[in-house]
C-alpha cells in the first residue's frame, strides 16, 4: 500500500458532541496514528466553512483519503463525499466515524465516551485506508409513465403528466373512470358536487393525445429498475407490453365491511346501509327506507371499522366531515326529518372543517351524541308502540346515560380499508405495506409519495386514508419528482452495489431468493446469477448469503470491515 | 334505566327561550363558573346535556333549574355562546308547563298569542261579569263606591276574591304534588325518610320570605329588586285577603300604611325591573321571554290600577272610581289565574319548595342512603 495522507476532521456539532466528547484530545491523538496528516476540530463541520476547511486541506496537504468524526453517515455522508469531489479525489474515499448518535447522544460519563469515540475513530481510519475509487454510473430515463388507477388520484396524476407532453398508460381495472369519488353525491366541506369535479377530467383523459386509458385492465408485471421498467398489461384484448420509467400507484381503498360488527346489524337489519349506499341514494335525490317510506329519524353512526380495536385501529379521515354533510344533506331532502349522529370523537381538523362543523351544528342542528370508543352501539328493531323502526341502545359518553334512540335509518359511515389485493399489487411492484396492509411511503414525513423502489411512486388513498385534496396534493407531487427525473434525461446509480463475480458463480440462486429488491437475475443459459447494480440497494444480504463467497459487495469489502473490527478492538 | 331519546326537545325548549343549547360542547366551564352548583346538585352543564340528547324524562325529574338564580357567571364563561344560563331560565318555564295537568302552562308558553289571548279572554270575562252583578245583583249605581250600596260592595269582592285564590291555589297545589312527585319520586332521586321532611320543614319559610340563597349571589342588586316585588306584592296579598273591608271602606290608617309601602315597593321594584330588561342591563336580562314581558307589565300595571283607583276615591270621584276598579280587578283575576298556576308567578311556590328539596336530597346523599346519582349505580356517573 502506497504511502497515504489521511485527514482527520472531529466535528463539535455544537455542543452535541463536545459537551460529553473531547474532541480535542481525540483529534490530538489520531495525528499521531499511521498515516495521519492532519486532524482538526471544528464547531460545525457541515457548515460551509467547515466542508471548505475539508477541501483546502486537500489541495494545500495532498491528503488521500479522509475521515469526518460527526454525526450519523445518514445524515451528511452526501455533504463531505461532495468536499472530497471539491477537493479533487473520488468521494468514496471517505469514511465516517458517528460518535454523536452513537456516542455523544447515548453516554452521559465523558471519559467512556471520549474512549469510545476514539475507537469508533481509529476504526474509521483503518478502514479508510482499503477504500476503493469508485465511480457513479447513469442509465437513460423512459419518459414513458404509467400510472395505475383511475381515481381522483390517477386523473390528476395522467393529466399533468400529459399535459407536460409525455407519454402516459392509465390502467383502470374497472369498466369507467372515476373510482371512489365517482361514487358520492356532494363532497365535504364545501358541499360541492363530485360528480362536477369529476365530468372535466374525465372527458380531458379520454381525448387527451398522450394519455392511452387501458379500460377493464390490470398490471400482471413490473421488471427492470427506475427509468428503464418493462410492464406486462392485461387487457380484454390480450396481454400488452410496453417501457416505462416510471409507476404512478393510484389504486385507492376500499370500503370497510360493516357486516364485521354483529351489533349493527348490516345485512340483516334492512334500513342499517353505509355511506355508499346514502351516496347513491343521494345522488338518485331520493332518501327512503327499504320500504320506500320517508324516515322520520335518521342515525348517522361514526367510525364504523375505524378507531376500533377489533377492527382498524386508525382513523379513516373523512367520515366526520361526511357525517356532517349527510346531517346537511338529508335535512335538505327532508326537512321534517330529526337527525343524530353518534360519534366517539368529532376530529374537524383542515381547511374550512372547523367552519362546517359549527355551521352544522348551530344551523342544521343535528343531535350529537357520543359513544365510547371500546363499547359499540348496537341495533335492534322497534316494538310496535314505538313511532320509529329501530331503536339503538347505546351508552352515551357526555351524560353516562343509557340512551334508546329512536331511527327509521341508520347509515353507518363505513371507514377506508387496503384493497384486498394490495398484498399481490406490492409483491408485483417490489414496494412494502406496513400492518394495516397500506403501502409505505420512503418516508412518512420528508418522503411521501416515494416508495423503497425507485421510480415507483404511491398517492391518494392507497397510502392510508386521505380526502380528495390530499390525494391530488399527491398525485402531482409524484408527477413532480417524475418530471424532474425526465428533465435529467439520465438517472444516475450510485456507486456503491454488489456483484457476482462470474467465473466462480456456481448458480445455486440461494442470492436471488434472499435479495429484497428483486435486483438479482439468474441467467439459465450461463447457469449463473447476475446482480442489476442499477436496482441493488447495496443491503449486503447476497454477499453474506453466498456460500461460495464470491458476490463482492463494493465499499463493503472483507478487508475493508476487517480492517475496522481489528481497530475497534 | 335506559332513557329515550325525544329529537324534537330542543327544538321544543326554543319556544321556551332557550336557542343556543346546541353550540354547547361541553367543557364544564358553567358548573364550575356557578358559586351554587355543589355535590350532589352539579349544573348548568348536565341540564344542558340532557337536553341537547333530548332526554325529557331526565329533564322533568331534575331539580337544578331551580336552584339557579341566573347570575349570568356561567353566560359570561361559556366559550361557545351556549348560554347556559338563559337555558335553565327556559328550563324553569318548561318545567312549569310539565308540572302543569291541563296543558294551559305550555299552551301560553308556546306563543305570545296565546298568552295574550287567554289573559284578554279572561279579563273581558271577569269585566263583563263585574258589571253584570253591579248592575242586577249590587248596588246598581256606578256612582256609589263605598257601603252596602256600592256598585261592587265590599263582602261581594272579599268573597270574589276567596273563591279565585282557592281556585287559584288548588290548581298550584296540584302542580306542587306532581313537582313532588317527579322531583323526590322520579328515576334518579334519592329516597328521603318521612323524619327529614319534618325537621327541615322551616326551611320553607325561611326561604320563600328571604330568598337568602338568591341574597349570595355576587351582585345583590337582583335581590333587592325582587325583595322589594315580593314583599309589595305579599303585604297587599295579605291586605286584600284579611283586610279588604278596611281598605276598600273609611281609612285605617294602619292598613293604608302598609298598602302604600306595599305599593311603592312593587312600583319601584317593577320599574327597576323593567328597565333593565329595556336596556338589557343585566346579563339575565339580555334576552327577555314574552312571558317575561307579561308578567313584569302586568303586574305594574295592577300596581298602577289600584294606585289610581284609591286616589279617585280618595278624590270624591265614585264613578271614575269604580271603573278603575272594575278594570283593576279584571287585570287581578287575568293575571292571577294565568300566571299563579301556569305562568311565572308560580315559582312563588315552586323556588322554596325546590330549596327544601335540594337540601333533602343533599342530605340524603350525605348520610350515604343513596348514591350520587340517586337510585342510578354510583358509576353511572359522567363527569360534571
Amino acid at each position: 500500500m502506497a504511502e497515504e495522507r489521511i485527514g482527520v476532521y472531529v466535528c463539535c456539532c455544537g455542543t452535541n458532541i463536545a459537551k460529553v466528547v473531547d474532541v480535542e484530545s481525540l483529534a490530538e491523538e489520531m495525528k499521531d496514528l499511521q498515516g495521519v496528516s492532519i486532524a482538526r476540530t471544528y464547531k460545525y463541520m457541515c457548515s460551509n466553512p467547515g466542508q471548505q476547511m475539508i477541501t483546502d486541506d486537500i489541495k494545500e496537504h495532498n491528503l488521500t483519503r479522509v475521515v469526518v468524526s460527526a454525526c450519523s453517515p445518514r445524515m451528511h455522508e452526501n455533504t463531505f463525499r461532495k468536499a472530497l469531489d471539491r477537493g479533487g479525489i473520488n468521494p468514496y474515499m471517505l469514511e465516517m466515524a458517528n460518535i454523536r448518535e452513537q456516542c455523544s447522544w447515548i453516554h452521559e460519563d465523558p471519559q467512556e465516551a471520549t474512549a469510545k469515540a476514539k475507537d469508533l475513530a481509529r476504526g474509521a481510519i483503518q478502514r479508510v485506508k482499503y477504500h476503493d475509487s469508485l465511480a457513479s454510473r447513469t442509465a437513460k430515463m423512459c419518459p414513458a409513465t404509467v400510472v395505475l388507477g383511475g381515481g381522483v388520484a390517477g386523473l390528476s396524476a395522467a393529466l399533468e403528466l400529459a399535459d407536460s407532453g409525455q407519454q402516459v398508460y392509465l390502467v383502470e381495472r374497472a369498466d369507467q373512470l372515476g373510482g371512489n369519488v365517482a361514487r358520492l353525491d356532494l363532497t365535504a366541506p364545501y358541499l360541492d358536487s363530485a360528480r362536477d369535479m369529476l365530468k372535466d377530467r374525465i372527458a380531458r383523459v379520454m381525448r387527451h393525445e398522450n394519455i392511452r386509458v387501458m379500460m377493464q385492465s390490470e398490471i400482471v408485471e413490473l421488471k427492470g429498475f427506475v427509468g428503464n421498467f418493462t410492464s406486462k398489461v392485461k387487457t380484454p384484448a390480450g396481454e400488452e407490453e410496453f417501457e416505462v420509467g416510471s409507476v404512478v400507484i393510484c389504486t385507492g381503498f376500499q370500503e370497510f365491511d360493516a357486516s364485521k360488527i354483529k351489533q349493527y346489524g348490516y345485512g340483516k337489519l334492512p334500513d342499517v346501509i353505509t355511506s355508499i349506499e346514502l351516496e347513491a341514494m343521494l345522488r338518485k335525490g331520493k332518501v327512503v327506507t327499504k320500504s320506500g317510506k320517508r324516515p322520520g329519524h335518521v342515525t348517522i353512526l361514526h367510525c364504523v371499522g375505524s378507531r376500533d380495536p377489533e377492527q382498524h385501529s386508525y382513523c379513516s379521515r373523512v367520515c366526520c366531515m361526511t357525517g356532517l354533510k349527510y346531517a346537511n344533506e338529508i335535512k335538505s331532502a327532508i326537512p321534517e326529518v330529526d337527525v343524530a349522529n353518534l360519534y366517539i370523537d368529532m376530529l374537524a381538523f383542515g381547511k374550512g372543517c372547523e367552519d362546517f362543523y359549527k355551521k352544522t351544528a348551530e344551523e342544521t342542528k343535528p343531535m350529537f351524541l357520543m359513544h365510547a370508543k371500546d363499547k359499540h352501539p348496537s341495533i335492534r328493531l322497534a316494538g310496535p308502540k314505538d313511532d320509529s323502526s329501530m331503536i339503538i341502545d347505546v351508552k352515551e359518553q357526555l351524560s353516562g346515560e343509557d340512551l334508546e334512540i329512536p331511527t327509521d335509518l341508520v347509515v353507518l359511515l363505513v371507514g377506508m380499508e387496503a384493497r384486498d389485493d394490495s398484498e399481490q399489487v406490492a409483491r408485483l411492484l417490489s414496494i412494502s405495506r406496513d400492518k394495516d396492509g397500506w403501502f409505505i411511503e420512503s418516508h412518512p414525513k420528508l418522503d411521501p409519495v416515494a416508495t423503497t423502489t425507485d421510480g415507483v411512486y404511491i398517492a391518494g388513498a392507497c397510502s392510508s386514508p386521505k380526502d380528495i385534496p390530499e390525494s391530488i396534493s399527491q398525485a402531482r407531487a409524484a408527477v413532480a419528482r417524475i418530471l424532474a427525473m425526465i428533465a435529467n434525461e439520465v438517472i444516475t446509480v450510485d456507486a456503491v452495489y454488489s456483484e457476482v463475480q462470474d467465473k466462480l458463480c456456481s448458480g445455486c440462486r440461494i442470492c436471488n431468493s434472499v435479495c429484497p429488491y428483486s435486483a438479482i437475475e439468474y441467467d439459465a443459459e450461463k447457469k449463473k446469477s447476475k446482480i442489476i447494480s442499477e436496482v441493488c440497494k447495496a443491503c449486503g444480504c447476497c454477499a453474506a448469503a453466498c456460500p461460495s463467497g464470491v458476490i463482492y459487495a463494493r465499499h463493503f469489502t472483507d478487508e475493508q470491515v476487517y480492517a475496522q473490527i481489528e481497530a475497534l478492538l | 334505566m335506559s332513557v329515550r331519546v325525544n329529537p324534537r326537545l330542543i327544538k321544543e325548549l326554543e319556544d321556551f327561550g332557550a336557542e343556543d343549547v346546541s353550540k354547547c360542547y361541553h367543557c364544564g366551564n358553567c358548573s364550575a363558573a356557578c358559586p351554587f352548583s355543589d355535590d350532589p346538585v352539579i349544573f348548568p352543564r348536565r341540564a344542558m346535556r340532557y337536553l341537547q340528547m333530548g332526554a325529557s324524562s331526565r329533564l322533568r325529574t331534575t331539580l337544578s333549574p331551580w336552584l339557579c338564580y341566573y347570575c349570568g357567571e356561567c353566560s359570561e364563561q361559556c366559550p361557545r355562546g351556549a348560554e347556559p344560563g338563559e337555558t335553565m331560565m327556559s328550563l324553569r318555564r318548561w318545567l312549569t308547563s310539565q308540572y302543569d295537568i291541563t296543558g294551559i302552562s305550555s299552551w301560553m308558553y308556546r306563543s305570545w298569542q296565546n298568552q295574550i289571548l287567554f289573559m284578554v279572554l279572561l279579563a273581558v270575562l271577569t269585566g263583563v261579569g263585574l258589571v253584570y252583578y253591579g248592575f242586577n245583583f249590587g248596588g246598581g249605581s256606578l256612582s256609589v263606591y263605598e257601603g252596602e250600596q256600592a256598585f261592587l260592595p265590599h263582602h261581594f269582592v272579599h268573597i270574589f276574591d276567596w273563591v279565585m285564590g282557592g281556585v287559584i291555589f288548588t290548581l298550584l297545589g296540584i302542580n306542587m304534588l306532581r313537582m313532588w312527585y317527579f322531583l323526590m319520586r322520579g328515576d334518579t332521586a334519592r329516597p328521603v325518610p318521612l323524619g327529614s321532611y319534618i325537621s327541615s320543614i322551616f326551611l320553607l319559610p325561611i326561604h320563600f320570605l328571604t330568598q337568602k340563597r338568591f341574597s349570595e349571589c355576587g351582585n345583590k342588586q337582583p335581590w333587592k329588586m325582587h325583595m322589594m316585588i315580593m314583599f309589595g306584592y305579599t303585604i297587599m296579598l295579605v291586605l286584600i285577603v284579611f283586610f279588604l273591608p278596611l281598605m276598600q271602606e273609611g281609612y285605617n290608617f294602619a292598613a293604608h300604611f302598609f298598602g302604600y309601602l306595599a305599593s311603592a315597593g312593587l312600583l319601584i321594584g317593577l320599574t327597576w325591573a323593567l328597565r333593565g330588561r329595556l336596556n338589557k342591563t343585566l346579563t339575565f336580562q339580555q334576552k327577555s321571554h314574552h312571558s317575561d314581558w307579561v308578567f313584569t307589565g302586568m303586574l305594574l300595571f295592577l300596581a298602577v290600577t289600584g294606585v289610581i283607583q284609591h286616589v279617585l276615591h280618595r278624590m270624591g270621584l265614585p264613578y271614575a272610581a269604580n271603573l278603575a276598579y272594575i278594570v283593576h280587578l279584571s287585570g287581578v283575576v287575568c293575571f292571577e289565574v294565568s300566571q299563579v298556576p301556569f305562568g311565572k308567578w308560580a315559582h312563588l311556590a315552586y323556588r322554596p319548595l325546590a330549596m327544601y328539596y335540594a337540601h333533602l336530597q343533599k342530605e340524603s346523599w350525605a348520610a350515604g342512603v343513596a348514591t350520587y346519582d340517586g337510585k342510578l349505580p354510583a358509576t353511572s356517573g359522567a363527569a360534571d
